[in-house]
Parts: C-alpha cells; structure tokens; sequence
C-alpha cells in the first residue's frame, strides 16, 4: 500500500443518551476506526458494538437502502446510514439521532410509531366504493404509465428523513410532512381510490397540511428516494386550492 | 365523513398571500428601476416622478396619485405581512428551534428562508416608515427631494437597509412561490428549480448594484446640491404653473 | 405481570404476517401482529424482481395457466414439494395478486403493440395484443416456462408490502413493534401463545391466544454473507424448536442466489438476468451456454449458483480482496430500461459499488438468499404436531418449494399462504374446540422462565461472548455447509457447531447490563436460537445422502428417489440434548400428479424409485382416457390430484384469463 492510500482513522462522534437509565444524560462519545475499502456507515457501527461499546443501540434491517430503517442525523443531515459511504466523508463524523422522533436509545428511533399515526390519520388506503371485487375475474385495467406514476410515488420508504430536514415542522409538530403529502399525492392520483377531492381537502386543506409547506425544500433535498416531492406537494396546493375557490 | 362542510379559508389565505406577494415583488421591481432613473439625468427622475403624478395624462401633476398609490401598497403590505404572520415563529422556544435546524443542515433553502424572515421583520418597520412618508408627502419625490431626505433628513441609512431587505426579501419570495405552486416546473423539476435559483441570485445582485448606485446617486447631489431655494426641481424644457 | 389476550396472534409483520392478520380479521376475529421492527421494514420489502402468478396476460405469458405454473414449480423443487399444496398455491396465485392489485399495489402493465426486449443477447420486438392493454404484464425469470413474473419495477416485495400494511391498516390490525416473541405458551399438547420481550422497554408481556401464527421468515442470517435482511435470524424456527413439540421441515435446504454484489452480498434481482442480462467470466466470456445450453443465465437459481462456483472453481473468477467473484453484465438493456424497470439495482450499485450499471459491470457471485425449510406444517398451516401453533411464509415449511425455490414464489407464497391460512386459523377460532383452557399461573411461570434465562445471561461469571460464537457459527455455515457440501466438511460443522452450542448455554452479557433496550443482550439470546437452527441445517445435510435441489452433495452427486425422497424432520424434545432429532417424512410417489422425472439441466444423475414408473404409467393412463372423451384440463387434473375440496369455500372458483373461456 502507497503512502497515499494510507489507512485513515475515522473518528466517529455519537450523541448518546438512555432514555431508560435515570443516571443518564445526552453526551458526546467518540470512537476511533481503522477505515476499510468499501466502509459503509453500518460496518462502522457494527465494528463499534463489536469491538468498542455493545450497548450502543442503532436499527439496521435491509441494510441496502430499502427499508428505511437506519436514518439518522449524518454531520447534522437527515441521511440512511448503511449506504453512506465513510470513502466520501471527511474523517470526522458525527451522528445523532432523527429529532422529532421519540428517542429509543443513541441512535435507534421510533420511527415506525409516527408513521401509523400519520396513516392512520391520513388513512393511507385504497377507499373503493364496492368492497367486492371479485378476485376470480380479470384485474381492473390501468394505464400502463399511470402505473409507473403511482409507483413512482409510492417508492417512499418511511424513512423519516424528510420529516427531520423540514424545517416546518420543527415549528409546528403537527404539519403532515412530506411523507404525508406524498402519500395524499399517490392516492389522489390512484383511480382505485375513490375519495372525492372534498374528502382530500378536508384531510390536508389546512395549515397543518399542504398550506402549512412553507417550502423549505429540506425534504426534497434529502430524501433518499429522490422522490419529486416538491412537485407533487405543489400539484396537491394547486389542486386543494382550487377545491377552496 | 362530512363531506359538505369544509373550511376554505386556509386554501384562500395561502393563495392571498403568494399573490400579495407577487404584486409586492413586481412592485418594488418597477420602483428601484423607475427611481433609477436618476443614475440618468436629473431631469429624467423628474419626468418619472411627473409621470407618476399623471402629468403626461392630465398636463397637471396630482401628487395625490403617489398617496393613493402608497396607500394601495400600503395596504397590501399591510395584508401580506399579517399573512406571512401565520408562518413566523411564533414563540423564542420556536424561533430557536428552527435557527438550530438552519445551522444543522446547512441546507440553502431553509437558510433562505430565515433571511426572508428577517428582512420580513425588519420591514415592518422600516417599510412602514417610508410607506407612511409617501403617503403624507407625496409631492416631496423628485430629483432634489428626494436627495435632500437621504441626506439632510438622515432617511439615508435606513432606504439603505430597506434596499438590501425588500430585495433579497422580494425575489426569495419570488423564487419560492414559483416552487410552491409548481410555476413552470417543467418535465425535469430538478433543472427549472435550479434555473429559478440561478434568476433569484442574479437579479438580487443586479438590483443591489442599481439601488445602490441611485442611492449613491441621490445621496452625492444631497450633499453638493444648494437646498437653499428649495428641494423642488425647476425643469428646462417642462414649465407645470399651478404646481405648488 | 403483563397478560393480554387476544383470538389470533401473529409473530412477524412481513408480508405473511400482514395477510394472515388482515383476513382473521376479515372473518371477524381478533388479531394482533407483534413484529421486531414497523411492518413496512420487514425483508418482504427487499423482493426486488416479482411475484408469480400465471395471468398470461402478456405476449410472452401467453397459453400460461395453473398447469405451467405447477409443473415449472414442481420440477423447480427437484420433486420435493408436496404437490397438493402447490397445486393450492397456483390455483390462488392469480387470486391473490388481483386481490392485490384492488388493494393498491401498482403493478407493471401491458402496453398495447411493439416494445423491444432483449433475449439471449438478441434484441427482439414483441407486440403486445390489444385486449391485454392495461393489465398487469409479467417478465421472465429463471426455471420458468412462461412470462410469468408480475412486477412493479424492481420494488414490488416494497409496494407489495405497503399495500398490505396499508390495508391491515384499514383493518384496524392491532400492530405491537419492537416486540420479541422469546418463547411459545405451550399446555397439553397446544400452543397458547408467547412470552413476548418489549425492545424497547425490556418488559416481558404474555401474549395468550387461541390460535399462534410464526410469519418471521426464514434463517439466512445463520451464515455471515447472505442478503437477508439482518432480521432474518431464524428465532421463528427456534421458538418452534424449543417447544419441544413442533418440528422443522428440509432445514438443509438453503437456497444461494447467483447474482448479490461482492463483497456486502446486497441482492441484484434475478429480473436483472430475466430482462435480458448476462453472466461473464474473467474473461467477459458468457459461460453460462457452455453448461446450459438451453435455459443458460435463466436455469433455476440453485443451477446457476453451482455453475458459478464449478466456473470460479476452474480459475476463471475475478479476483478481488474479498474473493472471486464473477460479472452480471445488463449494459446490453440500455440506460432507460435499467432507469426504468431496474432502478433499485442501479441505486444499489451507485450507493454501494461506486458504479453505474447502465455502463459498468456488476462484480456478483452467489450468496444464501433463501430458506426452504422451516416449521413443517400441514396445508392447513398449521404445525403437524403442535396444536395451535400455525406458520406461513419463509418461516414455514408448508412446502411448496421442496428443495429449490422458484423466483418470484417467494413473495407470491406469503400472500396466497397468508390468504389460505387466515381461513383455516378462522375456521378453527370458529369451532369450540378453539376455546382456551390454561390455567393463569402456567403463563406466569412461561414469563417467570423466560425472565429467569435473562437474569442468567446479564449476571452470569466469566461466560462466553455470544459475538464470537456468532462469528464462529456463521463462518462454518458459509464454509462447510454452503453450495457444495460433502460429508467430511459437514461432519466438521456438526461438531464445531455442537460444540458452540453448549459453550453457548454459558454465555455472558459483559458490560452492557441494562434490562431495557440493550443490544448486547438482544444478541446473547439470538445467537443461542441461532446455534439451534444452524445446527438443524447442518445436521440435516450430513444426513441426506443425496443431492436434491439446493443441497448438493459432491461425495453423492446423484438425486436419489430410491432412499431419499422424503422430507428432513427435525425436533428438539429434549432442551438437554446437543443435536437436534431427525426423522423422515415420506413424499408418496403413488399421489403424484407429476411424478419424479428430469429436471432438464446438466447429465440426468437420479436414482429413480420403483415406484415412479407404475405412477407415471397410471398418470398417462388417466390422461389419456380422459382426453379421449374430450375431459377438460380442470378435469383431468382433478382425477390426478383432487385439491378444490381443500381449499377455503371461497377461493375454489376458475381463474378468469384473456385467452380461455371458462
């Protein structure tokens, strides 16, 4: 090995704190670690459980950029940790858990509580008028770019990230987010969701929902799914405004 | 679900007030470069202000228009702040939280967002001040007139703060309501927000080196003019009579 | 202590889990999911490529029906699925993804006229018919006859799922996360439910039920490269384990996927090669013709892994730091294909190789992906020998797959088990006979247990450090019980791994002692479940002296019909006992609708079982009649292998096609 390709050690800064130990508080704690080809953000909290500290709590499931579990603040930015590539960062790194998000320990969130929520109260399902569809016959037909339309939408991962990077909502904990909007912006355009645009309205046509966005864009920007957020939240005010006209 | 009953005010008030604002926007557009005019010729501010004051429509001039124009304006201020109101922090505990978001990701948009805030803040004041001048003094805009608030009233400093907010405050706001409401987004969302930006930091920075150039302009005559016949500015070519 | 009560629990909020719930519902029961992570993060959402259902709606599907999809998944499993319950399964497939698609997921569709694909390295024009425009169009995979693959992009385990969660939402599901089921409520022969630990909190919380449902998935985990998710550890299997009264099915048969990146072992979906992709060598040779010459890159998956591992073997891999590794090469699809319908793949490489596929090849190699075996279950899906208990899915042995698993029936199993499943746990929450009879203080004491093994693990003296023994495990499965097997390597791996095993009765929790959230304890009592489970894998593989599908033996490289047609049973009744008990459970050859015969790939090794002959003779037989008399397929079939009487009232009706009147 070159003196250029010369092994960097990475200092990696975590904000830490137990909710459930009343001795605890939230601190900083650094762990130094020998870089490797190929490092990702996951090999590097994996190495610090195994090796350094194995109570630091941090959620992994695909570990591939699919399931949206392991987002965290990444030098300060909303970010998926295991596909964050150490080789693009500086040495020094400091990660900190999604704000906003009920803190289950270091980095690990409750993320998927927020989200029900947020389903729950957007009803986040198809709405047929018939419950009946016979399931024998052959499928309602669809548009075949409509389809991908839809999934382009619908490609959200629930990551959380584009709720801690708007700044809304940092002011108002009850505006829907991104996240919510998408999924408003998916079924609205879902011809098998039969809610009318009044129904829509009275879900987001307030300022917690779409007229709350003061487009800050911090959602857009870091998305990992490079979801047209933006576009589609401004589909839906134009859309929503017109329902109020 | 009710189906029947919804409240369209929300829809109304965030519609009311991107529209304020673009009327504001396109407003103080037309006013840097009319008031420009002075980097002219005096004589040339002259005409711009007489237009104003309908002289080339009723061969008199009325500054009376100018108070109905301020007033109009003034009142849309008046509207859009109040609209924006909804938007600002509304509590330190608030304020501080999105400062530290700001600070954190380090994210242009959202720091945008926090100048508009304060240059929003700022106008209350200083935007009021000079709406409420020319209101009550319409007929004190001219070539000399003007020079002699900036400098001999001391309005200097403040047109100047006023410059560098309504300016940066006007085409942020231009740039994020075209994103808000999808304005010519276009098939690749990605390029024509990045062409708006582009527009957004050119024309700050175009319209800061007019401004401040009529500033510079106005505040050198307030300062080597002779005020002691008046601020009122006597034309070669155009004779008004009963003017004053 | 903590009690909650309800009519149908289910442990896993993958797409089985989901669907399971959503139809006890439906019928008008309880049912509660208590799931690791939020539902929508369970490794369904990772199926990347599609689901199998023979819709025959495109071009290439076309003349697709039940039949195709039966016989390609028969032959698929080298003959060792249980031909009623894929028969059940194809009959439900196309039913289960129209149910589907009403509930939202946006599903590739047909496009009227030309489009170009690309077929052995060919560029080809297909013109898609009229009719089909606008339904749910399919794509090739591997082992299959027909087009028959259903898709959203390469996304669909993701929208599959989300429209699941969705829909259990709708159903007002009662859904527990970070809940950590550690123990089956087991009295008189019955399952009553679990002690569940709350990841969060630590809290132990008795879940009492009068019918339990294992949907966790299968046990990839065991080995240190697979692309399962990390959540796929096999405690599913180990909680039916240590009941001491259920039993796991073929836990030898692992399967490998041919195409995951080197070195992380991230999946690239087999719809890479269906599209159109190929396989090259060192060389950029496409090798792939050389061993198949038919079916080449589209083989079954456990063929083309072998055939990978036999071309590194011959020195024609890649080398690379972290091994040999070979090229899946999709530059021929072109960029607006890949944006298209490959984007996850072009994400996965742009995130984690650094490269573009549209102009890069891809550094693959195969790598354990699936479970085939799992708890064995009756059709039902309920456990042939603990009352109560029910499995679907990954984590069930129902088996449909035998020993190798089709692409695109994976996904497809969990929600056509899950519809299937949902019924028979309704119907027997229906009788009285589902009515509970445990006393309260035997589910004190399961909670007292499990609070017990805790305690041991966080105070225990100078143990063992579960991260080594883990390590340890996983390395021996991926040396000596991987895509080649022989008994010298397997008997090594037994008794390596028995040998973890009891270092693992004395692990100890060093310094991280919280009883709340505490990973390192998470990790104490995975890996002690997880030694079980690799040892009943291991074990079974020693055992079979055969190779069958994804269990491949190089020291008995024939499939062997005549000793070994039957299926790996495996129990733990003793908890002092060391290996796991292995018994045998005979497929019958005189039920077969497809008996034994060759698969199609590579010299024909079986070892054929009498039996097959007179079977096949009394097949044709019956075919023949009845086609004289003009029988349709529907009743020719059904004199080979009855099934209709099987199935839920509900879901017996013939699927509607474009192409048959029915």
């Amino acid at each position: 090995m070159s003196e250029a390709e010369a092994v960097r050690t990475l200092k990696i800064n975590i904000l830490r704190f137990d909710p459930n130990d009343p001795d605890d508080f939230p601190h900083m704690q650094t762990f130094e670690i020998q870089e490797s080809a190929g490092m990702t953000l996951y090999i590097v909290l994996n190495e610090i459980r195994e090796h350094h500290d194995n109570a630091l709590m941090f959620d992994f499931v695909c570990r591939a950029g699919i399931c949206g579990s392991c987002s965290m603040l990444i030098n300060g930015r909303p970010g998926l940790a295991c596909r964050t590539l150490t080789s693009k960062m500086d040495a020094n790194i400091t990660l900190a858990p999604l704000p906003l998000f009920e803190l289950i320990k270091d980095l690990s969130i409750h993320t998927g509580k927020w989200m029900r929520g947020l389903s729950e109260r957007l009803e986040t399902w198809i709405h047929e008028q018939e419950q009946t569809r016979d399931i024998d016959m052959l499928e309602e037909r669809m548009e075949p770019a409509l389809a991908d339309e839809i999934y382009e939408l619908d490609r959200c991962i629930e990551c959380g990230c584009c709720v801690a990077g708007c700044g809304t909502i940092q002011m108002r904990p009850d505006f829907v987010g991104a996240v919510g909007l998408n999924k408003i912006a998916r079924y609205h355009l879902d011809p098998r969701d039969k809610r009318s645009e009044e129904e829509y309205y009275k879900l987001i046509g307030d300022e917690n929902g779409v007229f709350g966005c003061m487009t800050l864009l911090g959602c857009e920007d870091v998305c990992p799914k490079d979801l047209p957020l933006r576009s589609k939240i401004a589909y839906l005010r134009r859309m929503m405004l017109k329902v109020a006209l | 679900m009710d189906v029947k009953k919804i409240d369209k005010t929300p829809a109304r008030l965030d519609f009311l007030q991107s529209i304020s604002g673009v009327v504001l926007a396109v407003f103080i557009m037309g006013h840097i470069l009319f008031e420009a005019s002075i980097l002219i010729s005096n004589e040339m501010m002259y005409r711009v202000t007489i237009m104003f004051e309908g002289y080339y429509f009723f061969g008199e001039t009325y500054p009376g228009i100018i108070s109905f124009l301020a007033s109009a304006i003034f009142i849309i201020f008046i509207l859009h702040a109040t609209l924006a109101l909804r938007k600002f922090p509304a509590s330190y505990q608030q304020y501080k939280t999105i400062k530290e978001h700001t600070k954190r990701m380090k994210h242009e948009d959202s720091s945008l967002w926090m100048i508009q805030v304060i240059t929003g803040f700022m106008m209350f004041f200083i935007g009021s001040v000079h709406l409420y001048i020319m209101i009550t003094q319409p007929s004190n805009i001219g070539p000399y007139a003007s020079s002699y608030r900036i400098v001999e009233e001391f309005m200097g400093p403040l047109y100047f703060m006023l410059l560098l907010s309504v300016i940066a405050h006007a085409f942020i706001g231009l740039y994020r309501v075209a994103l808000k409401w999808g304005f010519m987004e276009g098939e690749n969302t990605e390029l024509s927000r990045k062409r708006f930006k582009f527009l957004m930091r050119h024309m700050i920075v175009v319209y800061i080196i007019i401004g401040l150039a009529s500033l510079a302009k106005y505040t050198y005559i307030g300062l080597t003019h002779d005020f002691s016949d008046g601020v009122q500015y006597k034309s070669e070519t155009i004779k008004i009579g009963e003017h004053k | 202590m903590k009690i909650v009560y309800t009519d149908v629990l289910i442990i896993g909020g993958g797409l089985a889990g989901l669907r399971v719930a959503t139809g006890v519902k439906r019928r008008g029961h309880d049912a509660l999911i208590l799931s690791l992570v939020p539902p929508k993060r369970s490794h369904s959402a990772a199926a990347q490529g599609g689901m199998q259902a023979s819709l025959a709606n495109c071009k290439m599907g076309e003349g697709d029906n039940e039949d195709v999809h039966f016989s390609d998944t028969i032959k698929g499993s080298d003959w060792g699925a249980d031909q009623l319950v894929a028969r059940m399964f194809v009959h439900c497939a196309p039913k289960a993804i129209r149910e589907l698609a009403a509930w939202g997921v946006p599903w590739s569709r047909v496009h009227r006229g030309d489009h170009s694909a690309i077929m052995n390295a060919q560029k080809v024009t297909i013109s898609e018919k009229n009719e089909a425009h606008g339904l749910i169009t399919a794509r090739d995979f591997g082992g299959t006859k027909k087009w028959r693959t259903c898709y959203t992009s390469d996304g669909t385990g993701h929208s599959m799922l989300y429209a699941m969660d969705n829909k259990a939402h709708e159903e007002e599901v009662e859904i527990h996360e970070r809940q950590e089921a550690m123990a089956l409520i087991v009295d008189n022969g019955r399952c009553y439910g679990v002690v569940s630990r709350n990841l969060m909190s630590g809290e132990l919380v008795a879940y009492v039920a009068k019918a339990t449902t294992i949907a966790t998935g299968g046990y990839g985990r065991i080995y240190s490269i697979s692309t399962n998710a990390i959540i796929c550890q096999g405690t599913g299997q180990a909680l039916a384990l240590e009941s001491g009264i259920a039993t796991l099915g073929n836990m030898e048969a692992v399967q490998f996927h041919p195409t995951a990146i080197v070195p992380v072992g991230i999946l690239t979906t087999e719809g890479c090669r269906g599209d159109g992709g190929l396989l090259l060598d060192k060389d950029g040779y496409r090798f792939m013709p050389d061993y198949e010459p038919e079916k080449k890159e589209l083989a079954s998956r456990d063929v083309v892994s072998r055939r990978m591992t036999e071309h590194i073997r011959k020195g024609k891999g890649v080398k690379s730091r972290y091994g040999d590794h070979l090229w899946l090469d999709i530059t021929l699809l072109g960029r607006e294909h890949i944006e298209k319908n490959l984007r996850e793949v072009k994400e996965i490489c742009e995130n984690f190789l650094g490269i573009d596929p549209a102009v890069d090849w891809i550094p693959v190699r195969p790598t354990q992906h699936y479970s085939m075996g799992g708890i064995r279950t009756k059709y039902t899906g309920e456990s042939q020998t603990l009352h109560g208990l029910y499995s679907c899915g990954e984590a069930a042995c129902w088996d449909m797959h035998g020993f190798n698993r089709l692409g695109g029936n994976s996904v497809s199993e969990t929600v056509v088990a899950g519809m299937l499943v949902a019924e028979y746990i309704s119907d027997f929450c229906d009788t009285d006979a589902s009515s509970m009879q445990i006393h309260s203080s035997k589910i004190e004491n399961a909670i007292k247990e499990e609070k017990a093994k805790l305690e041991a693990l966080l105070t225990k003296k100078n143990g063992e450090d579960a991260y080594v023994l883990r390590r340890r495990m996983e390395a021996i499965m991926m040396e000596k019980v991987g895509i080649f097997r022989n008994g010298k390597d397997l008997q090594e791996a037994v008794d390596e791994l028995e040998s973890l095993y009891k270092r693992s009765k004395n692990i100890e929790v060093f310094r991280s002692k919280s009883r709340a959230a505490n990973p390192a304890l998470v990790n104490a009592y995975r890996t002690q479940k997880m030694l079980k489970v690799a040892l009943s894998v291991a074990y079974g593989a020693l055992l079979r002296q055969e190779s069958r599908g994804a269990h491949s033996r190089e020291d008995f490289p024939q499939r062997d019909d005549a000793n070994w047609l039957k299926r790996t049973i495996t129990s733990w009744p003793d908890a002092e006992q060391t290996l796991p008990s292995v018994s045998y459970e005979e497929i019958p050859i005189e039920s077969m609708e497809l008996p034994p015969g060759f698969r199609g790939y590579g010299k024909d090794l079986t070892k054929h079982n009498p039996a097959t002959h007179a079977r096949e003779v009394s097949v044709n037989a019956i075919r023949e009649a009845l086609e004289r008399e003009g029988a349709s397929r529907f009743e020719i079939q059904s004199a080979l292998l009855p099934f209709l009487d099987k199935l839920p009232q509900k879901y017996r009706a013939k699927n509607a096609r474009l192409g048959e009147t029915l």
